[in-house]
């Protein structure tokens, strides 16, 4: 089934285009972005149980954006009526006028010439099977508690089970002189945090599930338990690393926190208008093995960040990083397209209607290979198979890695020794790890329980994976 | 809006909730190199409503919640619907009953702050012309910078009787320096003040743009081994989380921590024996930055440690209800106690000063705590040399009895405490 257009927005629609229509009487350009988003997070654990609306994800709001003199400005509201119209625009010229009159000294405005609007109206939604709201939150709340229930019983050392669902539904809404667009869609994601204690020491196995969909995600969660239990617990005899660098396999999850903070950040073509990346100088060069092709795009595959058009109106791409090894291209929201002169790859993505929209990533990935993950193992010496990814850093301008993984399983002689070490930190350069790709595994898994956020802040759903790969890293 | 929840929540006869009003006036801006590239403002209001539901289950009292969003322009029937279904909801949340908190004072706070001296828009042009102020030299450079001022009004009303607020701002932003020779390098910062804090502002600043110079000179990455690090500025207040973390009421109800009040939870080692503390003893105590929580609850200053004792547990309503506390809220900054030795006294031994991580954490369940290396400096007892890369891998219950604080201070929103602190055979994955 197709996701309903919100009737709030239809509402407001007519009441917006008045409002765009004076806004484009005072200003060479305006557009109205709108959102009408709910998002429901359900958690039981032995602490207790929890049913509330995401208060980052859930919102009603508008956002005006301007170029007044070819300089950028926007103005975030969330209320407006058919009789309130005048009394909005008063107050974003009112605001927009006074702000920045005065600038530090040797600090300028920056204008744009000719800012571009292409026509184009769209009104398009995602697919689901079961909606949440239809599902119960009874029902939900049931099949959870069964699941958290049956992993605290699996082992005394297991001190507790957070399992945990979230939705987001949301329609969207672009209005400038030349587009008119809509979207629909919704996502859905679950978790399993199983907690292992021995002493003052505790430790987790943590299994995500997520997809473009409904509540149908959870038919796969609960497979998941004994994993996450049986890591948790092993986790609690792990040794700590001895750093050095090593030949390791990542899994998919792992591949995918490289791909998408190592690289990914690396490629936000607003780093570019700003100097911060040292992908720039690259562009057309080797940066990695030849077997390493790269995609990132709303469209690239189903999962949390497909949408049809980006926060700023440009529609959705499928853009292709690195091709065979070389670098082609970056991706960029519209802003830092025109600094550019580059055409936006629909990136510009906004935390919500109270944010400003930065280049970001959408769904990352990079392609399948040939080998079989049974071959890759077997093709260690002495090495280390990572899992389970629990965050990294970016660092666009040096290419330096920080990764942080909870599992090194150690490999020799082509054979799991069932020797684990943790907590692991990977460090060094990325075109180094990225050339040292020597094997890719035929097929690839991507997922989306976390959020992305630009520096510390702006955070936005996204989705990243790839294959298992084979490459030298340096572990600490 | 208000009152059309409230006659909502009475048409629904539902009779425990706690609705929460919020509303956000702001003004920023965002620079690229020596550009004005975008402003933006912002007047928007948010209502989250908190609904409760009494119940037996197997002869058990049980209290169950749900809270919803309810929007600017919603009809009467939407607000209806909206409650009803989050009423219902509580019905399936079958955590053990707990009491709300009760009415003890109504007020509004407007809470001390000369940023409402100013307009928003004045606050954001005075903090950026502080933020390039120090911004004069060619070699090192800010190269973009964001800044924001903010006025939030939060306004609590509970079924118990509360119906209280506050009003604060903050300055807030971050800022990126380049130096482009030897090394194209860069440093991020971000701040965040209550007050018209121009010369915290420049101070941070100046002393970005030092080391973010020295860092252009660093080629070469540790060695691996076993180090003595010293870590400084806000890296600091990131170790005390491990003690702020571990007491709080929910980890303590879930045991997920053994800390007991009473305990000296700093001498106690992984195995949970107690060890001698050889190096400084952590006192500190946990300050509100906002007066009221959104359960109702007014917030006070609470001791949390004195010399590595844990003086009491503190945390939100139904896990302080659960373990008998006093419902204490979340805190929003941390005073740690300074140590003996001068920052001076902690470089006379060899020693590996990590100024800048690309980013540092640290797992309050696991000690575990490490980051990249930005930029350290690394004494061995004849030179300084600058160093960039590898990593630091440590573990706090490892390191907590023989850790060193400085006597200089820091001070920000969220930590007033030793400006750095020292920790013995930290393990480094280097060249």
């Amino acid at each position: 089934m197709k996701v309903r257009e919100s009737e709030y927005l239809k509402l407001k629609k007519p009441i917006l285009k008045k409002l765009l229509d004076k806004l484009l009487a005072r200003y060479e350009y305006a557009s109205i972005f709108a959102n009408d988003s709910k998002s429901t997070n359900y958690r039981v654990s032995k602490t207790g149980t929890n049913i509330s609306e995401d208060g980052t994800l859930s919102e009603r709001g508008f956002c005006v954006k301007v170029y007044d003199n070819g300089r950028a400005a926007e103005y975030s509201f969330s209320a407006i009526e058919e009789d309130t119209v005048d009394a909005v625009f008063d107050e974003i010229t009112k605001r927009l006028d006074t702000l920045g009159k005065t600038l530090p000294e040797g600090v300028t405005a920056f204008g744009f010439d000719g800012i571009e609007d292409e026509k184009r109206c769209l009104n398009e939604s995602t697919e689901y099977e079961v909606d949440p709201e239809e599902k119960g939150d009874n029902n939900i709340i049931d099949l959870l508690t069964r699941i958290s229930e049956k992993g605290r019983a699996y082992d005394e050392k297991i001190i507790d089970c957070s399992v945990a669902f979230s939705y987001q539904k949301y329609s969207k809404m672009f209005l400038s002189r030349n587009k008119d667009l809509t979207q629909n869609v919704m996502w859905s994601c679950g978790y399993i945090v199983a907690m292992a204690k021995d002493g003052e020491e505790i430790q987790n196995g943590y299994k995500p599930v997520s997809m473009l969909g409904g509540i149908e995600v959870l038919d796969i969660l609960e497979s998941k338990l004994e994993d996450a239990c049986k890591t948790a617990i092993e986790l609690l005899s792990a040794e700590p690393m001895i750093p050095g660098e090593y030949d390791c396999i990542c899994e998919p999850d792992v591949t995918g926190m490289i791909v998408h903070e190592a690289f990914g950040h690396g490629v936000e073509m607003d780093m570019f208008v700003k100097d911060r990346a040292q992908a720039q100088e690259f562009i057309g060069k080797q940066v990695a093995s030849e077997l390493i092709t790269m995609h990132d795009g709303a469209c690239t595959i189903p999962q949390v960040a497909t949408y049809f058009f980006d926060d700023e109106g440009v529609v959705a791409h499928d853009t292709v990083i690195i091709e065979k090894g070389i670098l082609k291209t970056g991706i960029c929201d519209a802003q830092s397209a025109m600094h550019l002169g580059v055409a936006g790859t629909g990136n510009g993505r906004r935390q919500d209607t109270t944010r400003k929209a930065y280049t970001r990533m959408t769904n990352t990935i990079f392609e399948a290979g040939t080998s079989k993950v049974e071959d890759m193992i077997a093709s260690v010496k002495y090495g280390f198979l990572l899992c389970q990814a629990s965050s990294g850093m970016e660092d666009p301008k040096n290419w330096g890695i920080q990764l942080m993984v909870d599992i090194a399983r150690e490999i020799k002689d082509g054979k799991l020794t069932g020797k684990i070490f943790s907590p692991i930190v990977l460090t060094g350069y990325v075109p180094d790890l990225l050339k040292s790709i020597s094997m890719i595994s035929d097929s690839i898994e991507a997922g989306g329980t976390g959020y992305c956020g630009k520096g510390y802040k702006e955070w936005v759903k996204v989705s990243d994976g790839g294959p298992y790969i084979k490459a030298r890293i340096r572990l600490g | 809006m208000k009152e059309q929840i409230l006659a909502s929540l009475k048409r629904l006869h539902i009779e425990e909730y706690i609705i929460n009003i919020t509303s956000y006036q702001s003004a920023q801006m965002f620079f690229v190199k020596k550009s004005l590239d975008c402003k933006r403002a912002e007047n928007t209001i948010t209502y989250n409503v908190n609904v409760y539901r009494t119940f037996d289950k197997d002869g058990k009292e049980m209290k169950g919640n749900s809270s919803v969003y309810v929007y600017n322009g919603m009809t009467e029937e939407e607000i209806d619907a909206s409650l009803s279904r989050a009423y219902l909801a509580a019905s399936f949340v079958c955590n053990p009953a707990y009491d709300l908190m009760e009415c003890t004072e109504n007020k509004f706070i407007t809470m001390e702050s000369d940023l409402f001296n100013h307009t928003l828009e004045e606050c954001c042009e005075k903090t950026s012309e502080a933020l390039f102020a120090e911004d004069r030299k060619e070699d090192v450079f800010i190269n973009s910078a964001e800044v924001f001022a903010y006025e939030r009004n939060v306004e609590i009303i509970s079924s118990t009787g509360i119906d209280s607020g506050y009003a604060q701002r903050w300055i807030s932003g971050e800022f990126v320096v380049q130096c482009k020779e030897p090394q194209d390098v860069e440093t991020y910062k971000d701040f965040r003040y209550n007050e018209l804090d121009c010369e915290s502002l420049k101070s941070k600043v100046r002393k970005t743009l030092e080391y973010t110079l020295e860092r252009a000179k660093a080629t070469e990455a540790p060695k691996a081994g076993k180090y003595r690090v010293i870590i400084s500025d806000s890296y600091v207040n990131d170790v005390f989380s491990y003690y702020s973390g571990r007491a709080q009421a929910g980890y303590i109800y879930a045991g997920y921590s053994t800390f007991e009040v009473g305990q000296n939870v700093q001498a106690t080692n992984a195995e949970g024996e107690v060890a001698e503390v050889k190096g400084d003893k952590v006192s500190m105590t946990l300050v509100p930055t906002e007066p009221l929580s959104d359960e109702g609850i007014w917030q006070r200053e609470l001791e949390l440690l004195d010399n590595g004792v844990l003086k009491a547990y503190y945390g939100g309503l139904r896990f302080s209800r659960y373990l008998g506390i006093e419902p204490t809220g979340f805190f929003g900054c941390v005073n740690v106690a300074p140590g003996t030795m001068s920052v001076e006294d902690m470089k006379k031994e060899p020693y590996l000063w990590v100024v800048n991580f690309s980013d540092f954490q640290l797992d309050d369940f696991t000690g575990h705590f490490g980051g990249e290396i930005r930029l350290a400096f690394l004494y061995d007892g004849e030179k300084v040399t600058p160093v960039t890369g590898g990593s630091i891998n440590g573990s706090i219950i490892d390191s907590q009895t023989n850790m060193h604080f400085s006597k200089e201070i820091q001070k920000s929103a969220d930590f007033v405490g030793p400006y750095a602190m020292c920790f013995e055979d930290v393990s480094v994955a280097g060249v």
